[in-house]
């Protein structure tokens, strides 16, 4: 045990509660006290996966054979429905539908389990004071942890393909992959800009998340992962823009199958959504945040 | 503020909006959009103007009935909850036990639990790791229990883990709301003994309990609320007595029983 507190002890440490006239908090010492408590949103990631058994080699696998066999459920469909096409494009075809998959599933898991985060978060928001935000940020790091493992599979698959099909069109290794850092970012934003928004509003409709699964579903038919950007021409490529998903997933596209480079155009759409997504629900979220106390 | 104060409360009022209806979900909201109808809500008042100074290595106890705002101050005091008006100011290190569980993960271990709420509550993983082995001998839990799921706990075992971490954390001011029901005897003896070894050492205590024989023993002054306002400030004893002239009861032996 330590001594008696000393009063010179209290100094640094007291702290003021006062009425917030403006809508949201002061913001510094939030962002200080998130950042102090970051080991808690990883160390939560780590204990939720451990609850669940994701920790466990079978869950592990499971995480990553989910969204494998939905990505040959479409591609079958795919393929069926635009008829015979070549085996290389069939491989490209697999590829394409693989990477999206993966990469929209990172960005989906973010957004449906952080809108959960808040409301099963319940006694520890009513027993404890911290930044709220740590609860879905947890969550989008606990996505990022699931999303890593499908790398490897997606590269094996290729591997693989280009074994079979050496005049395949998806690119060997290349310079351009040093974009899949800027990409996973970007998603990973958007993630957690859009987690913050539908945790907020989940809070104040329980519904939300039942409204979210049919919401990803049409998300993901909007999405270029069943179908190529480059199908789109003219004013119809106003479709990827107005999608908060679609730049990111074209420069998916672009740097997985195509092996080039994003064009500006498509960086700027990730960062525009990325930095929206972010502003918009952070505000949504910390300004309503000392409400949760109450509602929950 | 004076250093010699651990929590002052200058003119507190917290008000919040609750929504009536039972069912609050989107397709309702629209529903009632559609018909024109406005959400009823009820505004609750849960404090009202209250001033109060606690100072260091004081034990203070709040009665009062259901509803008398205890639970909000705590909260407020805790920072979960903001002031509509007026302020609180704190001066130091918060250790939290509130009512409504503690905030434990039933499928996590104790452990883990415990590891979570240091982390959440603003402790670095080494200072929390050093106090784990403390806080679980403290709550002296069968063999082999502190490493199993929460779910399998008993409500005394739970209530034992979730007050040796509040009491182990190091805290300056400890809040307490009803979480002296749990354990048996030589527990609560041990949680008695281990309050009174925070006081001396100039931590501050704030307990909130329906037990009022816990509130004369451990406390050195007591606060009355009712219906968000304090009806009276002073000694426990003569505090308790009052409270319980109140409560139309007279001081029965059964109400120094519920401890």
């Amino acid at each position: 045990m330590s001594g008696p507190v000393k009063n010179s002890d209290f100094v640094s440490k007291i702290q003021v509660f006062e009425p917030h006239k403006a809508a949201l908090p002061p913001l510094v010492p939030y962002f200080k006290e998130f950042w102090k408590r970051r080991a808690f949103a990883t160390e939560l990631a780590r204990f939720a996966d451990k609850a669940e058994y994701l920790d466990s080699k079978f869950g592990k696998v499971w995480l990553v054979l989910n969204p494998l066999l939905l990505a040959m459920v479409y591609f079958l469909l795919v393929t069926v429905i635009r008829g015979s096409s070549s085996k290389n494009l069939g491989l490209t075809t697999l590829a394409h539908i693989l990477i999206g998959l993966f990469t929209f599933y990172f960005a989906q898991n973010c957004i449906s389990a952080g809108a959960q985060s808040i409301t099963a978060g319940g006694r520890l928001i009513l027993n404890q004071a911290f930044p709220r935000a740590l609860l879905p940020f947890s969550s989008t790091i606990s996505a990022f942890q699931q999303f890593l493992p499908t790398i490897p599979v997606y590269v094996f698959v290729i591997v693989v393909g280009k074994h079979f099909f050496p005049t395949t069109q998806v690119p060997g290794l290349t310079w351009n992959y040093l974009w899949v850092p800027f990409i996973v970012l970007m998603v990973g934003l958007t993630g957690f800009g859009l987690a913050l928004l539908f945790a907020t509003m989940n809070v104040y409709f329980r519904d939300t998340n039942k409204l979210l699964t049919y919401m990803t579903r049409i998300w993901l038919y909007l999405s270029p992962i069943l179908w190529q950007p480059s199908m789109l021409h003219g004013w119809h490529k106003m479709a990827i823009y107005l999608n908060p998903l679609g730049p990111v997933l074209s420069a998916t596209s672009d740097v997985w199958i195509n092996g080039k480079s994003p064009s500006l155009t498509i960086i700027l759409g990730s960062l525009f959504w990325a930095a929206f997504a972010i502003l918009f629900g952070g505000y949504f979220f910390i300004s309503r945040e000392r409400d949760f106390a109450v509602r929950i | 503020m004076p250093e010699e104060l651990a929590v002052r409360i200058e003119d507190l009022s917290i008000k919040y909006k609750i929504n009536v209806d039972t069912k609050r979900t989107l397709k309702n909201a629209v529903m009632r959009a559609s018909k024109g109808e406005r959400v009823r809500t009820r505004v609750v008042e849960a404090v009202k103007h209250l001033t109060l100074d606690v100072p260091h290595g004081s034990v203070l106890g709040i009665v009062g009935a259901n509803g008398a705002g205890k639970s909000t101050l705590m909260r407020s005091i805790a920072g979960i909850l903001p002031p509509t008006e007026g302020r609180i100011i704190v001066n130091g290190k918060i250790s939290t036990l509130l009512a409504l569980g503690v905030g434990f993960n039933p499928a996590l271990s104790g452990r883990d639990n415990i590891i979570l709420g240091g982390l959440a509550s603003g402790m670095t993983r080494d200072e929390i790791e050093a106090k784990t082995e403390e806080i679980s001998d403290f709550a002296a839990l069968p063999d082999g229990f502190i490493d199993m799921p929460v779910r399998t706990y008993s409500s005394g075992m739970y209530g034992r883990v979730a007050f040796s971490v509040a009491v182990n954390m190091t805290p300056d001011i400890l809040l307490l709301d009803e979480a002296l029901s749990a354990g048996d005897a030589s527990f609560k003896e041990k949680s008695f003994n281990r309050m009174r070894e925070l006081c001396k050492e100039a931590r501050t205590i704030v307990i909130v309990s329906h037990a009022l024989a816990t509130i004369n023993e451990l406390c050195d002054s007591a606060i009355w609320m009712h219906k968000g306002t304090m009806l009276a400030k002073g000694k426990p004893d003569a505090i308790v007595d009052q409270y319980l002239k109140f409560l139309d009861v007279g001081a029965l032996p059964s109400n120094f029983e519920d401890m």
